[in-house]
């Protein structure tokens, strides 16, 4: 073989390695997992109670943009265990990844209606509250609600809502209802969070229907009615729909709690409208799935991370509305201008009128293969 | 019995491929199967499979429908290829010079210019195209930059509206799968004796002619070899197009990828998988009968 043969080979060689590497790419992404918290200098709290774990690995299933890294760093270093965490954008796809099996995960963040299904099929086991002192730091109104009656297998995480976000400053005509998002003046401007249930259910409340609606005929006509409001979308994003806000991409569109409120301090001129057809309201929880492996870990981590002194960062770096009492109250005690933005917010501390007419979404049971159906023609298109 | 394995050349052969038939078996053939299997099956309500032979997800993807014709996912199909078609139309136009010239560079400079070409892909391929997110939104650097010379002569300057849309998309492609095409097509220009440059001008043959009728031809095997190299992959890929595409420019890697996830039909994504699989297969045999199957790929 020549000298330039082997080199041929090589560069072919090189060829299918490299291609292999990018073909893997996106699918999942792996948290660091080295404790930096004390090379920073920052102090964890202390755990309390301090619980006996013999695992050495915890493996999360949440949402992305959701833990804050210093909550991670400082389990690590509290109690000397690797987290390993995977990151979804939406339920459909977390429900689909661990009803497919062999996923070993000890800790996952369902919404309420995906909650109720999960139960349904099995997926999750009974929490042991005795192992739960945290529950006593939960807010009662996030607590016993229908999809999980008693709270038998989920605890609250965050709460929130699915609203209009406007930048006024470049949107003349400021929309108060969905139906106003269909006004062609927005075409091409808007931004939508990419979730089959929140933009359909949207689009069920224009027409003066359901959000849970199991009526065929009501779903067909909804299909209809969104792909002419999705040819104007620019852009659907989960994970970071604020991104697209704040760069001027997009000036309107629907989005979740936490992303308004992080735009708006971004960028004053962003407001949050409730729509006139009433908000749809959600609320993400901790769950453990069937099978999960480091049960004792799951369970510090769930009395940890959502202690008073260390959740508190949440209102600072991923603010939703937040179920968690002990959070708010070392948030008054320690940071007072965070607590008085959070309350002051009509973001994240939604307005008592906006619950009281906000829809909740539920399991549609037999007609869910109709949302996945119309989700996928709706933007196949 | 170790004397007769030393002795029988077959079992030795056998041995030593078995690594790779285990990985053939278990990697490729296996989940191949389990695809096809599962794509005449149908979901339940719940987004489970559903194991009985059915065709329905094939015909729903030609368009045949329980409500009637319906074209979306032929569009998606050809909306594919055709994206497909233009990266490597683009790739192959822009990787030729540039793999010509490295050919033509004296033999020291030759192994530092391909490091060149190789140096973006240390940087993960995510990050890469979210970075021409950066260039190429309302507010990027492209638009900055174009603002700032149109300032500079006062000319009216209004922002190019690219991200997102499909010609960010086929700009995230090509510069992608570029290097792809310049490595197979610089090892073909590179391995051509100069004797016969000599040769052809000693017949009188032009510039042009010699390249036409020398060079091109026998840097064909690259050329087949980068086509392959970037076809294939344009038409499966679907990070590119959910990412510079907004989620809005659905490609069937797409339709197969949320059909596994967030539609929750495992059935139909593998009916549209074995649809792109076929479709490749018939597109790269017609295509390496009809140019020959490259060296390259030979050797890779």
């Amino acid at each position: 073989m020549t000298k330039r043969r082997i080199w041929g080979v090589w560069s072919i060689l090189l060829i299918a390695a490299l291609l292999a590497a990018a073909c893997g790419g996106g699918a999942t992404t792996q948290a660091p997992a080295e404790s930096t918290a004390a090379e920073s200098g920052s102090t964890c709290p202390e755990p309390n109670p301090r619980m006996e774990v013999t695992s050495t690995q915890l493996n999360l299933f949440v949402w992305t943009e959701y833990i804050p890294q210093e909550t991670i760093d400082c389990f690590e270093e509290v109690y000397g265990i690797r987290v390993n965490k995977d990151e979804y954008s939406s339920n459909e796809e977390m429900y689909a990844k661990l009803s497919a099996g062999g996923a070993n995960y000890d800790l996952v963040q369902p919404t309420d209606y995906i909650v109720a299904l999960m139960i349904r099929q099995g997926l999750l086991q009974e929490l042991d509250k005795s192992r739960l002192a945290i529950m006593d730091s939960l807010d009662p109104n996030y607590l016993d609600l229908p999809f999980d009656p008693g709270n038998r297998y989920t605890i609250p995480y965050q709460a929130g809502t699915d609203a209009i976000v406007v930048n006024t400053e470049t949107v003349q005509t400021v929309p108060q209802s969905f139906a106003d998002l269909w006004n062609p003046e927005y075409a091409g401007r808007l931004v939508m969070i990419d979730d089959s249930r929140a933009i359909i259910g949207a689009t069920l409340l224009t027409l003066g229907y359901d959000v849970n609606t199991t009526d065929p005929a009501q779903l067909e006509e909804a299909k209809v009615k969104l792909a002419e409001l999705a040819r104007g979308v620019k852009i659907f994003d989960s994970d970071s729909p604020k991104t697209a806000l704040i760069a001027g991409d997009v000036d309107l569109g629907i989005v979740w709690t936490g992303e308004a409120e992080i735009a708006r301090r971004e960028l004053p001129s962003i407001e949050y409208i409730y729509p006139t057809e009433g908000a749809i309201l959600w609320q993400d929880n901790y769950a453990i799935p069937v099978g999960a492996p480091n049960l004792d870990a799951a369970y510090a981590w769930l009395n940890y991370s959502l202690q008073g002194d260390l959740f508190w960062r949440m209102l600072d770096e991923f603010p939703y509305t937040n179920p968690n009492l002990a959070a708010l109250d070392f948030a008054r005690e320690n940071h007072p201008e965070l607590y008085e933005a959070y309350m002051n917010s009509n973001i994240t501390n939604t307005p008592p009128e906006e619950l009281e007419r906000g829809h909740r979404m539920e399991d549609v049971g037999d007609a869910t293969p109709l949302y996945d159906r119309v989700w996928t023609e709706v933007k196949g298109g | 019995m170790i004397q007769r394995f030393r002795e029988n050349r077959r079992l030795q052969g056998l041995l030593l491929i078995l690594p790779a038939m285990f990985v053939m078996v278990t990697l490729l053939v296996a989940p191949l199967t389990l695809t096809v299997i599962t794509s005449f099956g149908q979901r339940d309500a719940d987004g489970n499979v559903i194991y009985t032979f059915t065709l329905e997800n094939y015909w729903r993807l030609m368009g045949f429908t329980e409500s009637g014709w319906d074209d979306l996912y032929l569009r998606i199909l050809l909306r594919s290829l055709w994206l497909a078609v233009q990266t490597t139309t683009i790739v192959i136009l822009m990787a030729y010079p540039l793999a010509y010239f490295i050919a033509r560079s004296p033999e020291r400079r030759r192994n530092f210019l391909l490091f060149l070409v190789l140096v973006p892909l240390w940087t993960n391929f995510v990050i890469r195209i979210y970075a021409w997110v950066m260039i190429l939104r309302g507010q990027g650097v492209l638009n900055s930059m174009l603002g700032g010379v149109a300032g500079l002569f006062n000319a009216p300057f209004q922002p190019l509206d690219l991200y997102p849309s499909q010609t960010a998309v086929l700009i995230g492609m090509v510069y992608e799968f570029l290097p792809f095409m310049i490595l197979p097509i610089y090892t073909s220009l590179e391995k051509i004796e100069p004797n016969l440059y000599e040769a052809a001008a000693d017949l009188y043959a032009n510039a042009f002619r010699t390249f036409w009728r020398v060079t091109v031809p026998l840097s064909m095997p690259g050329i087949v070899a980068g086509t392959i190299l970037t076809f294939i992959p344009v038409i499966g890929t679907f990070v590119v197009s959910d990412i510079l595409g907004g989620r809005q420019v659905i490609l069937v890697g797409n339709l197969v990828q949320r059909q596994f996830l967030d539609a929750r039909n495992p059935p139909f994504g593998a009916a549209a998988s074995i649809i792109l699989l076929v479709m490749t297969l018939v597109l790269t045999l017609y295509y390496t009968r009809r140019f020959g199957l490259g060296e390259e790929i030979a050797a890779g």
